[in-house]
């Protein structure tokens, strides 16, 4: 672009569009050590995580498999995977994405970041005692909060550092437009508190009685999916397929609308759990309800993203971040309708109690969210180390594990969970019998599991030899080469 | 009532009062009065609308 002024000809740096990128690259390094921080742990965690998976997966085929070592048993290494991913991996990866996001939207480098910092370490530390203590015996046996009693405050005291942190930031954002982005983050970070402080509240310190712990657990259980990982996933993609492709988004009145139909429909869902259990028939067809209303915010959504992508596709074979976060949004719309599918009475007691239930949960977690997580992390971390990543090749083999693994994983699951629950309607098998039908199918996931971790230990490398500025540096601050001057990489 | 129950209550009131708050500001505040430039807002100057900002790393 042509400088506007004399001054600016002698000067650089005083060109706006120099100022402009200046702003950024500085706002992008204020948040450089918290983010990297949530960064780091999280891929740790994805890693234990990952192989905690991978263990209870080939226990389902092989039960005696490490059976010696009480630790090691199916009843603690499956709740410890699922909260080693739950909130050592997709939490953080989802503050850290987070505070990047909030940082550029509010347009001011990051305030307090020590107080993100600390957050980072009670985190870490509530997970690591989180972790151990499932391990060691101390499970509550309640799904997603199964962390004992003494790792839950260490949590909710990072938590609160980053709620405080979030509305300082916010307070103190350049006046202007709050982009849907934020909104979806700013929603998620005060909502997350309210789940866990209620799921606590009602379930540890207080416990109420009987079936309600129920209700309880699966209100918390799905809102974390739907009020924590869902609006910090769809914050991600409405700021990463614009900003990669160049295009607003196709309709921002249809996004507002999908942002607030969310807020409205989601924390009615988690009954739908519950299907045939002892519960007031209102609250569970209510849920019912409720489910089959979210196909509004999916749908808008699901519009607005395609709309915005549609004759940029080719963009796919150019860009990392793009390819992840399509994967991620196309999965979201594709999750998001099997959910309310399931949350249809009829359809509920033939694939309740079967593997088709955890494929959905996979699709969910790892197929959108931990995609878009991914995504983003491909976008933001060149831009706060100023470093290039170091190798195309390795971005492709850890696209392509993660994508075949987990599309292996949940179709296998799917397809052996509908003959399981096919089977448990069948009077003349018997119970033990209807699990052979998922057995050969529970093979294959537990195959998939080997894509998922080889594409995480990619990605972990990839990761590594940024934090250690293997490679070569980025070119200027706009870290952009126009798509024409790029080396074709076909998919 | 325990003060469970009421720490509860309290928050379900505040956090649907804050929604409520919220969705009015953005209407008060002139957030919905013109769309088509709000979704602009994260382009600028050095990122303008039509530059793609991401890429496979190339070879050396």
């Amino acid at each position: 672009m042509k400088p506007q002024s004399l001054i600016s000809s002698f000067n650089p740096a005083n060109n706006p569009d120099t100022l402009a990128s200046h702003e950024r690259a500085e706002i992008d390094a204020s948040t450089r050590f918290p983010v990297l921080l949530f960064f780091s742990s999280a891929i740790f965690w994805l890693l234990v995580g990952s192989l905690f998976g991978l263990i209870s997966a080939w226990k389902m085929t092989h039960p005696a498999l490490l059976d010696q070592m009480a630790w090691l048993t199916f009843g603690r290494l499956r709740p410890a995977h699922l909260n080693a991913v739950i909130y050592g991996w997709a939490s953080a990866a989802g503050i850290g994405v987070g505070i990047w996001l909030m940082a550029r939207l509010c347009r001011v480098p990051l305030l307090h970041s020590k107080l993100l910092i600390s957050a980072a370490i009670f985190w870490n530390l509530g997970v690591l005692v989180g972790v151990l203590g499932i391990l060691a015996g101390d499970s509550r046996s309640i799904e997603w909060l199964e962390f004992p009693g003494y790792a839950t405050p260490i949590l909710f005291v990072a938590y609160a550092f980053i709620g405080i942190w979030a509305i300082i930031m916010f307070r103190f954002r350049k006046p202007g437009h709050v982009y849907v982005s934020q909104w979806y983050l700013f929603a998620a970070f005060l909502w997350f508190p309210w789940l866990y402080a209620t799921a606590n509240i009602l379930l540890i310190w207080q416990p109420i009685q009987g079936s309600a712990q129920g209700a309880v657990n699966w209100w918390f259980a799905h809102n974390v999916l739907g009020l924590w990982f869902t609006p910090i996933g769809l914050a991600s993609a409405y700021y990463m397929i614009p900003k990669v492709i160049g295009r607003p988004i196709h309709s921002y009145y249809l996004s507002i609308l999908g942002f607030w139909s969310l807020a409205l429909f989601y924390s009615w869902n988690g009954m739908h759990h519950l299907i045939g259990g002892p519960f007031p028939a209102w609250m569970v067809s209510a849920s019912v309800v409720a489910s089959i209303m979210m196909f509004i915010p999916v749908v808008t959504v699901a519009i607005n993203h395609h709309m915005t992508m549609r004759g940029h596709f080719g963009a796919l074979k150019w860009s990392p971040t793009l390819r992840f976060t399509v994967f991620g949004a196309m999965t979201y719309t594709l999750v998001s309708l099997q959910g309310s599918s399931m949350a249809i009475p009829s359809l509920n007691t033939l694939t309740h109690f079967t593997d088709y239930t955890i494929g959905h949960a996979h699709l969910g977690l790892y197929g959108f969210f931990t995609m878009m997580m991914f995504g983003a992390m491909y976008y933001i971390v060149p831009r706060l180390t100023g470093w290039e990543w170091p190798s195309a090749q390795a971005i492709r083999w850890h696209f392509w594990l993660v994508a075949i693994g987990i599309i292996l994983m949940v179709v296998s699951l799917s397809i052996g969970g509908v003959l399981q629950g096919l089977a448990l309607y069948d009077p003349q098998v018997s119970f033990r019998n209807s699990l052979d039908y998922a057995t050969p199918f529970r093979w294959l996931r537990g195959i998939s599991g080997f894509f998922l971790l080889g594409g995480h230990l990619v990605f972990a490398g990839l990761f590594t030899a940024m934090l250690l500025k293997i490679g070569r540096p980025k070119d200027g601050p706009a870290y952009f080469t126009a798509p024409a001057k790029v080396e074709a990489s076909p998919l | 009532m325990t003060a469970g129950t009421l720490l509860l209550i309290g928050g379900l009131i505040f956090l649907s009062g804050s929604a409520l708050a919220a969705f009015y500001w953005s209407v008060k505040d002139g957030q919905l009065n013109n769309l088509p430039d709000a979704a602009r807002t994260i382009f600028d100057d050095d990122e303008p609308v039509g530059t793609p900002t991401d890429k496979f790393p190339s070879k050396q």
